[in-house]
């Protein structure tokens, strides 16, 4: 790990920004429009990027198909049990054919196509007679017989069907036998299927079953999208779905969360709902001032306040004076544990959890609205611009710099707001006040960008620029220190 | 009723009627009406359990897509048992969920694997989270509750003067015996607790 100054250092004018500022979280600049050219050096050296493709499902049918023919071809089997034999593997081909040649019979005992063998069903072949599931006598072409030796009316085959994908089974519907767990193979069920609805159905739930079950793969989690998402990388990388733009975390298919790796965010949200009570009273949307203690209205994204009766700079968090938080090191972020606690009774330790959590959730909650605040302010500066602009001060390309303000703004207070789950879980160490100490740097850098940008028409532009730059710095800095895919 | 349900339960009907458990008095079936959609069962407490020596009936509610569905049954005696909720009678029990085997189970293995349950009962896959609690923790307190709620409520053998005389005490306050008994065997037969339960909730 390269200590902050090296990085910085690394870090020169030219690849560090991103040169369309493209939508970051769902803030879409300018029209909707999006840079897709791609500068292959930016990233490699941008630590949130992955390679990835956004596939249709006839594009992904076809992808899986492939698979299913090479390892039906080199193993001799159906499609059908290549197609079983994928989905327990996770679509490894190679691994597939490696166990056959080793070990044919235990891969397909595991792999649920053939039975253990003391469940070896004597070999009745059916010769007609009773169905012990509908207990009536039918004649022998009634009867289906599974890949593992049991024998029902053909009927009953198509009833259990109905049942189990009514229920939204479809790959792990296996036999009707008492103990027996033999899966029934894709063509096995269709062919015993009447029903077209019923048909079409188990195909769409079975190729839901094998995307999900295919580590390059992943469905966009948009609302009603239909796109499935590749990278071969299957890493906690953030990318974007094409046609609907939701941007979300490859590997755990959630918000993406960086620096926070994928089990932290999912223990964290889980905390947060669960504690969701005891965290209620923070969403106040009103402070006193704790200079003239008047009661003061955040409506701006920005955690820089200025009491509007004294003048007085705080800070919106900690309520602290702001001209500390501008300085060197600054411990709003921070949460000082009492170095005594492990000393302290049962219920002071769960006082000082509480209060330990709820340093970190205030903080994590409070750049949540800050974002969807800073949405607002964004709104209300396009209007202004529009006003400008009909009234011939200047053109839309004149102002164009404020919306990639505002665009970056959004993805560093993102980053920001993922730090503080990542800070609660980790442990007191050298790394941690490391790690303290730059998510401080980046804040700053960010109220200091909210502040001008809500100031934006008195801003002077350059100074707007200035800003902008060091504050991505510090993201990028951190991420790359920080962030482990 | 569908056809392959009716027929079914018809043949499964007979086995249970023919069986050597019937004959034992250890399970029981009976038509509840003609369109076989609902039976009542009934399991004789096991031998060595707290529920021994009591009858427990059970309401049975055959669906239309049996036996590719299991039957609904749940406990109308009430009873207590980590698995099966004290309220509702509601039973967790893999095989009356995704563990039905359509061409295996029948009634008769459904009223034994009952019996089964009450004889083992599964504290870490609970239906009724307090009494599996009580379970694991107070062991010898559950016994008692258990053969008490099987005296009271399935016609056991066991009276507890002990716990009779707690419940007394709630009832002459008022409180409705059944919700007394209930807050007793929830507080582990702690007087204190259970009052202040039944007043202040
Ligand atoms: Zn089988
Ligand atoms: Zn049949
Ligand atoms: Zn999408
Ligand atoms: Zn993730
Ligand atoms: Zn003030
Ligand atoms: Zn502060």
């Amino acid at each position: 790990m390269s200590s902050e100054n090296d990085s910085e250092m690394d870090c020169s004018d030219s690849d560090c920004g991103d040169p369309g500022y493209e939508d970051y979280y769902n803030i879409q600049p300018w029209g909707g429009e999006v840079d897709n050219d791609v500068d292959p050096e930016q990233n490699r050296r941008d630590p949130e990027y992955a390679v990835c493709d956004c596939l249709r499902v006839e594009e992904v049918e076809r992808l899986l198909n492939e698979s299913v023919e090479v390892l039906s071809n080199s193993l001799h089997i159906t499609p059908s049990l290549a197609k079983v034999l994928l989905h327990a593997h996770n679509w490894a081909l190679q691994d597939i054919v490696t166990k056959y040649r080793s070990n044919a019979s235990s891969l397909l005992i595991n792999s649920k196509i053939k039975p253990t063998l003391e469940q070896v069903p004597g070999s009745k072949s059916q010769k007609g007679g009773l169905c012990s599931v509908c207990v009536t006598i039918s004649p022998a072409d009634r009867f289906s017989t599974l890949t593992c030796g049991h024998s029902f009316c053909k009927d009953c085959w198509c009833m259990h069907f109905e049942v189990q994908i009514t229920q939204g089974i479809s790959t792990s519907i296996s036999c009707m036998a008492q103990d027996c767990d033999v899966l029934a193979p894709e063509d096995f069920v269709l062919s015993l299927l009447a029903k077209p609805n019923m048909r079409e159905r188990y195909q769409q739930f079975a190729f839901c079953d094998y995307v999900k079950s295919h580590p390059q793969l992943r469905f966009c989690p948009g609302p009603n999208c239909q796109i499935v998402l590749r990278s071969k990388e299957q890493r906690a990388k953030r990318v974007m779905c094409s046609s609907c733009k939701t941007i979300f975390c490859f590997r755990c298919g959630m918000d993406y969360h960086a620096p926070t790796d994928c089990n932290t965010i999912k223990k964290w949200l889980t905390k947060c709902a669960d504690d969701s009570e005891t965290a209620n009273y923070i969403s106040a949307h009103t402070k006193d001032c704790p200079k003239c203690h008047i009661c003061i209205e955040k409506n701006g994204g920005c955690n820089h306040m200025q009491c509007y009766n004294c003048k007085h700079d705080f800070c919106w968090m900690c309520l602290g004076d702001w001209k500390a938080h501008g300085s060197e090191y600054y411990e709003c972020s921070r949460y000082k544990e009492n170095p005594n606690i492990a000393h302290e009774s049962v219920h002071a330790q769960a006082r000082e959890a509480l209060k330990k959590y709820l340093h970190y959730y205030e903080r994590w909650e409070n750049h949540s609205k800050s974002l969807k605040l800073e949405e607002q302010t964004l709104e209300g500066i396009k209007m202004r611009i529009n006003n400008k602009v009909m009234n011939a001060s200047g053109t839309w390309i004149d102002w164009q710099h404020l919306f990639e303000a505002a665009s970056l703004l959004a993805r560093c207070r993102y980053t920001l707001q993922y730090t503080y789950p990542y800070a609660y879980y980790m442990e007191s160490s050298p790394r941690k006040e490391l790690f303290e100490y730059q998510q401080a740097q980046l804040e700053a850098e960010i109220e200091n960008l909210s502040w001008k940008i809500e100031r934006a028409e008195t801003t002077d532009r350059g100074d707007l620029e200035n800003q902008m730059d060091i504050a991505e710095k510090r993201r990028v800095t951190l991420l790359k220190d920080f962030l482990e895919v | 009723m569908a056809n392959i349900a009716a027929q079914r339960i018809k043949r499964e009907f007979k086995e249970v009627i023919k069986s050597e458990e019937i004959a034992k008095c250890a399970i029981k079936v009976e038509l509840v009406n003609d369109s076989l959609t609902e039976l009542k069962g009934e399991i004789a407490g096991p031998p060595d359990t707290p529920y021994e020596g009591g009858n427990f009936v059970l309401e049975i509610k055959v669906p239309e897509t049996y036996p590719f569905n299991p039957p609904k049954v749940r406990f109308i005696t009430k009873i207590w048992h980590p698995n099966i909720s004290s309220v509702t009678g509601a039973i967790c029990l893999d095989i009356l969920k995704d563990q039905w085997q359509a061409a295996a189970m029948t009634l008769r293995t459904v009223l034994l694997s009952l019996q089964a349950l009450l004889s083992a009962a599964e504290p870490d896959d609970p239906q009724d989270a307090v009494v599996a609690k009580q379970y694991k923790e107070h062991p010898e307190m559950f016994r008692q509750t258990a053969t008490h709620w099987t005296f009271v409520y399935a016609g056991g053998p066991a009276k507890m003067p002990d716990l009779d005389d707690k419940i007394r005490r709630l009832t002459d306050m008022g409180i409705e015996e059944h919700n007394a008994r209930v807050a007793l065997s929830s507080y582990n037969w702690d007087l204190e607790r259970a009052t202040e339960h039944c007043l202040f909730s």
